[in-house]
């Protein structure tokens, strides 16, 4: 094994003469610009390394030995040596690779989101502040069967009902705490009226503790208010309920 | 992606008002196409161009006021900022149809403010306190 051969293992997965060599050998052809080769070349993080086919890792060339056959097979034939081995210890290429890898981040520019006035994606099955809705006409859908006060795994919704005056059955009252709530989403698929349900709303972040102990009102104002992408969402989702 | 090359097109692109406006606020020069604005004067727009804006940051929103909340973008904008719907709440069929006439104004969120919300107990007390009730005293005949 030739010193050479060890230094373009220890400092890239690519020799830097593949590097003198192409460029050499095509002046005039169509060329990728020098900044993409001497980037391609040098780069050794993630993306370079997903390019690359994967038989250039050392532990790939250590076969099994076959049984049966009674030959003997030395398992680290084509393999890197013991002095090439003993090399990258001694010289701690991990080390000035992972070096290299934090030096190229410092390089690439942040994916930083600027958070309020730009935002990631959410989905339309995001789960965030509860709401109640109402029908088109206006009436509200809960009918106080109570299924999802019986589901919530944290016990965080409360429930009283009473006949109307109508005679039809619905709540008096309706209160989550939303700091026993874990959004889990059980209680919009229990509700079989689409009443209550978790819109994508997560800036809801209150000073004092008592201002998240949501009653009903509290409930329909917020359905009131987003009714619109509630059910644009529902929409949105329901090929796939 | 952010350069300077990047930096001083935004300038060129958006003037040197809205250059200082935005350095206030978002801290970065973004240019791109006005989608709308919200009935609260809140201006959003956007930018595909992959060369110009990092995707993941292709939308965004220029706050109407100074003390400014996330929470002060209505529902419909809300969607959109957050790449759940595709289109903008004025040309979005679906987020229209699905308006209801008895919409309720978008409020921001209001904690630690007057107008904050107070629970309250929407039901009758299941216990209430002894009201001693004393037979009137007659005098001894």
């Amino acid at each position: 094994m030739t010193m050479s051969s060890t230094i373009n293992m220890v400092l890239a997965r690519r020799p830097p003469l593949g590097l003198a060599t192409r460029l050499l050998l095509s002046p005039n052809t169509s060329t990728p610009p020098i900044s993409l080769v001497v980037r391609r070349h040098l780069s050794t993080s993630r993306r370079a390394l997903q390019a690359q086919p994967a038989h250039n890792h050392g532990h790939d060339h250590v076969k099994s030995p076959q049984l049966g056959t009674g030959k003997y097979v030395n398992p680290y034939e084509g393999g890197p040596s013991a002095l090439e081995k003993a090399a990258h210890l001694f010289f701690f290429t991990e080390i000035v690779r992972g070096m290299w890898l934090v030096l190229e981040q410092f390089f690439r520019p942040p994916y930083t989101i600027m958070y309020p006035f730009e935002k990631g994606p959410l989905s339309p099955r995001f789960r965030g502040e509860h709401a109640l809705r109402r029908y088109p006409s206006g009436e509200e859908r809960c009918i106080a069967c109570k299924l999802c006060e019986a589901i919530c795994p944290a016990q965080a919704i409360t429930i009283e009902s009473e006949a109307r005056l109508d005679g039809s059955r619905r709540t008096t009252k309706y209160d989550i705490d939303m700091t026993k709530c874990i959004y889990c989403g059980f209680c919009q698929e229990a509700c079989p009226v689409d009443a209550i349900v978790e819109t994508q709303n997560q800036e809801f972040s209150t000073e004092t503790r008592e201002e998240l102990l949501y009653n009903k009102e509290k409930l329909l104002a917020n359905g009131d208010r987003a009714e619109a992408e509630v059910a644009a969402n529902l929409h949105a989702d329901h090929p796939y309920r | 992606m952010p350069s300077l090359a990047r930096y001083i097109r935004g300038i060129r692109a958006v003037g040197i008002k809205e250059w200082w406006h935005q350095m206030q606020y978002i801290g970065d020069v973004k240019a791109g196409t006005f989608v709308g604005s919200d009935q609260f004067g809140n201006r959003y727009f956007e930018n595909l161009n992959a060369e110009q804006e990092v995707p993941g940051r292709h939308r965004w929103v220029d706050f109407a006021q100074h003390d400014l909340n996330a929470s002060q973008v209505p529902a419909e904008w809300h969607a959109w900022l957050s790449h759940i719907r595709k289109d903008a709440p004025p040309q979005d069929v679906m987020m229209q149809s699905s308006t209801p006439s008895w919409k309720a104004p978008w409020v921001e969120n209001l904690t630690g403010t007057r107008g904050a919300y107070r629970p309250y107990n929407t039901v009758k007390p299941k216990i209430e306190a002894w009201q001693p009730k004393a037979a009137p005293r007659t005098a001894p005949s």
